[in-house]
Order: C-alpha cells, then structure tokens, then sequence
C-alpha cells in the first residue's frame, strides 16, 4: 500500500481554566482536554489513533514504552501513533508537526496533542511556588547549580548580555510584558488577565527576582491544561465546524546543553536556523505574518525570538517592540492571550501559545481578534535557548 | 562548621573526579583534549572540534573576565537566599572557554562585563570544594 499523502489540520482544541488545579487529579485534566479537543471537532475520543508526548499518569501506565502504555492500558484497544517532541516546554507545540507528518502519510487519521498539569505533584509542575522554584533550579547539572543558579538567573545572564551588547533597556523589556497582560485581560481563562491592564513603569519598578530581570518580566508559575486534535484537512472541512487551520512550514534548531558551549549568549544561531526552513517551507515572507506566538519564559526570551525570526535584526529588538508593536493592533501582535508571562506557564506551556494562534487563524479571537490574520508564525524554546522550533500557521 | 546545606554536586560520574578533586587542592584543573589541545569546561566525553576522547586535567591560568553575570535576589532555597543578593557570573578565561561560578564582591553594584576576575576556592565540607571568582 502506498503512502498516504494528503492535508492535515487542526480539528479542534480545548484549555481549561488557567491557575490552581491542586484540588483536581491530573488524569481528570487529561481527559477533560482530551474528550474537549474531540468535541471541538465534532469527534469523539474513541476516534483518536494516535498521541503525541504523554497519556494521563495513574497505575500501571509508567513505563519505558510510553508508546506501548497508551494501548489497551489507557483507551481500551491498540493504539496506531504515538511519539514525543524534545523541545523542552514546546514539547506539545513542536508535537504539532508530528501529528501533521502522521496524519499526511497515513500513520493516523486522528493525532491528539494533550498538556495537563493538576494535583499535588512534587517538583517543578507543583502549585507552590517555593517549591517548583527549588525543583527547577536542578534542571541544570551540578555546573551550574552547586553556584545557585536558578531559571530565572539562566535568563538573566542572557538578558545581561543583550543589554550589553545591543543597548537594551528594561524598558523595552517591559513592552513585552504590558502587550501580553493586555491580550491577557481579554481572555477568560488566563492566569494573570484579572489582575487587570499593567504599564512600563509597574514592569520595571516591581520587584527585582535575577538582575536585570523583574518579577513582571518572569513567567506565571500555574496549573492548567490544553490540547489540540490533528486530523485531515477534509475531516475538519466536512464537519464544517471551524476553518482547517495547518502547519504551512516547520523547522527546529537544536544549539547545546552547556551554557559554555555556545558560542555567544546575546544571539543565537541554531533558532535562526529554525526560523529560516520554516519560512523557506511554508513560501512566505516575515512580511506575511500577521500574529505572533513566541516562547517567553522571560520578557528577554520574545527578544531573542523576534531576532531569530528574523523580523528585525540582530540586536534592534529593543527599538522594535518599544511603542506597543507586539499588542493587539500593533505591528506584530504577539502572545495575544498572554503567553507564559500572563496566560498560563503549566508544563508543555507552548501549547497554550499555539492554541492561541490557531484561534487567531480560525478568526474566533472574540475581542483579542487580530483583524484579516491569514498567517501565524508560532515559535517555542526548550531551556535557555538551548534548543527551539519555528512554525508557520494558516488556513489550508 | 555548620552543616552545609547548598546544593552539592549529585550524581557525578568518575571519570569528572579530577576536576572536583582540584578544587579540594585548591589548583583548578580543566580538560585539555588530547587531539587538538583544546580546553573545555564542563567535563566532555568528547571534543566537539576534534572528537577526540582522550584529555588530560591540566592547569590554568585561573584568570578572566565576566563575560555575563546576573545578581540572583530571588534564590533556589532558603540556604542560597541567606546569601542573596549573589552575583553569578559566565567567565570567558584567558585560555578562550567559559566557566559559570559565583563572584565574591562586596557591592552587587559594582559587577561590570568585562571586569578581570580569577578563581578563587570555597572550601564548603570536609569533601567538597567549591570554585568562586573575585575581582582581579
Ligand atoms: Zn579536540
């Protein structure tokens, strides 16, 4: 039998309300997004054949064969496709291209894409924050951490170097985080939008976590959940529920584990490499995308990534953002729910980034709205820029 | 000595011995690849130049400059944020690799990239020796 060779889009997505799920069990968010995403299509979850990254834990699924543990064990008959993205907290992003690469060869006529985090885990995915701080400061090998290192420090000494290099201000940092709070207050189920509108000036005069980085530079640090249902872009067309949104270019860069091995810590090459096949794939230009979903663990993060993209130049990514250009309206609206900063930093995060995209492109933004968006550029970073992807979105 | 409870390096392999057990000396040692006579830091298997597995620990200058630094207000645990504000800092050496460590200076407020800087040790336990910079 020949390869399959035919469209794929997104069929459906769902999130839940982003915040403090502790009092919910884990795989209870897990199927809550999973059936959501399903009925968004217009399917059901017996139709899904394939995942992409992890099913819910709970007894006897942990296992050296993530794939294997999604049979019979968790739906109840074989399961066709599983595989996981590497990319840190992309990783449900990034997992969007494999879902596309199954459905358009054949390998699966439904892929499911599914982040959740909930309960009372130890470690980086708990709702408290002391102790998701301490458990991520060790992600980093004895290197780094014996010194005190911690997340928000890994930036920080990128950010520094940015500064240094290129002139930026913590001002033109801030821009960053005053567009997304924006977008944030504007939907209903981010994390940070009921705390209302913030300015340049609350970003830099609040408190300072790892210099030059601001409390309202960082990431929220939340529970939540999402997921995203890939299927034909024929199946999306004929439920006729939403316009068939799908992955017009992809790439990836992956650029090193030792902070010591890159070459420079103020631009990065192997993004930049992402970003250049995405586009050269997709046969668009910068000048055709109109929204924007970048990694932005940190205010400092959606800089490098404009530099990478390649929608300004090495270096002039302060001057670009200065003035609003990333907020709903702006030249390029970017991280319009609110992105990590604002809308939700909940394990494999990026999935909230694209989900927003995929809104945008079906042009169900509701007041977040980016009038005529034909084109997404959706990006996302595992670590410090250690390694990254780039997608053009659209309607197929 | 009160118990020392800062992160300590886990799980080391021991074949990375040397470059902890020079600090213990108080005479940083770091690779040099046998192939290329490259320096690399942290510990490789292997040379990204050359791809040679073989290296010997030899001895450095101990001097640099901050390449980049950050001072850490908000800490990992309790233990670090009685220290804090810290100053972290990247290390271009004058042998031409990075190292991450601590700078030990009195005002956060004075760190400048570019500033000279070398080794200098902090003797943590009775088995663990900690590298740390200070102004040069
Ligand atoms: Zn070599």
């Amino acid at each position: 039998m020949p390869w399959r060779r035919r469209e794929a889009a997104v069929a459906g997505v769902y999130q839940t309300p982003q915040g403090d799920l502790s009092d919910r069990t884990q795989p209870e968010v897990w199927f809550e997004c999973a059936k959501g995403a399903c009925t968004d299509a217009g399917l059901t979850l017996a139709d899904v054949e394939g995942i992409i990254g992890d099913g819910p834990q709970g007894a006897g699924i942990r296992s050296r064969l993530p794939g294997a543990a999604l049979g019979h064990d968790l739906l109840g008959k074989p399961l066709r496709y599983q595989a996981s993205s590497s990319v840190g907290a992309a990783a449900s992003a990034s997992g969007l291209n494999l879902a596309v690469h199954a459905v358009e060869t054949g390998l699966a006529d439904a892929v499911l894409v599914v982040n959740a985090v909930a309960g009372r885990p130890e470690g980086s995915t708990s709702a408290d924050r002391d102790q998701a701080v301490a458990a991520m400061a060790k992600l980093s090998g004895p290197y780094e951490y014996v010194y005190g290192t911690t997340r928000v420090s890994d930036y920080a000494t990128l950010a520094m170097r940015h500064m240094h290099e290129f002139g930026t201000t913590s001002e033109q940092l801030a821009e960053v985080a005053v567009a997304q709070r924006h977008g944030a207050t504007l939907h209903p189920l981010s994390f940070h939008g009921h705390r209302g509108e913030i300015t340049v000036d609350d970003v830099v005069k609040s408190r300072m976590v790892a210099d030059p980085l601001h409390l309202l530079d960082c990431c929220a640090i939340n529970q939540g959940g999402g997921a995203v249902l890939v299927t034909t872009a024929d199946t999306v067309r004929a439920q006729g529920r939403h316009a068939p949104v799908g992955l017009l270019g992809y790439g990836e860069g992956h650029s090193h584990i030792d902070p010591s091995s890159a070459p420079s810590l103020a631009s990065f090459d192997a993004p930049a490499m992402a970003a250049d096949r995405a586009f050269e794939l997709a046969g668009v230009s910068r000048d055709d995308i109109d929204v924007a979903g970048i990694g932005d663990h940190f205010t400092i993060n959606v800089l490098f990534g404009l530099e990478a993209a390649g929608f300004c130049k090495t270096g002039e990514s302060g001057q670009f953002v200065t003035g609003g250009a990333l907020a709903i309206g702006g030249r390029l609206p970017t991280n319009t729910a609110g992105g990590f900063l604002s809308f939700s930093h909940a394990g494999a995060c990026g999935i909230f980034t694209m989900i927003e995209l995929i809104e945008q492109l079906r042009g169900t933004a509701g007041a977040r709205q980016v009038s005529g968006a034909r084109h997404g550029y959706l990006n996302g970073v595992g670590g410090a820029m250690q390694n990254s992807f780039s997608a053009i979105l659209g309607q197929v | 000595m009160a118990a020392y409870d800062k992160f300590l390096p886990e799980g080391l392999p021991a074949w990375q011995r040397p470059f902890w057990d020079s600090l213990r000396e108080h005479d940083v040692r770091v690779q040099k690849c046998s192939g290329c006579g490259a320096f690399r830091h942290v510990p490789k298997e292997l040379c990204n130049r050359c791809h040679s597995s073989e290296a010997t620990w030899s001895p450095i200058s101990g001097t640099g400059r901050v390449y980049t630094y950050t001072v850490v207000r908000r800490a990992p645990t309790p233990a670090y944020q009685a220290e804090a504000p810290y100053v972290l800092v990247h290390v271009e050496m004058a042998e031409g690799f990075r190292m991450i460590g601590s700078l030990t200076v009195d005002d956060p407020r004075t760190v400048r990239i570019g500033q000279d800087v070398r080794i200098t040790y902090e003797d943590v336990d009775a088995d663990w020796s900690i590298l740390r910079f200070e102004p040069a």
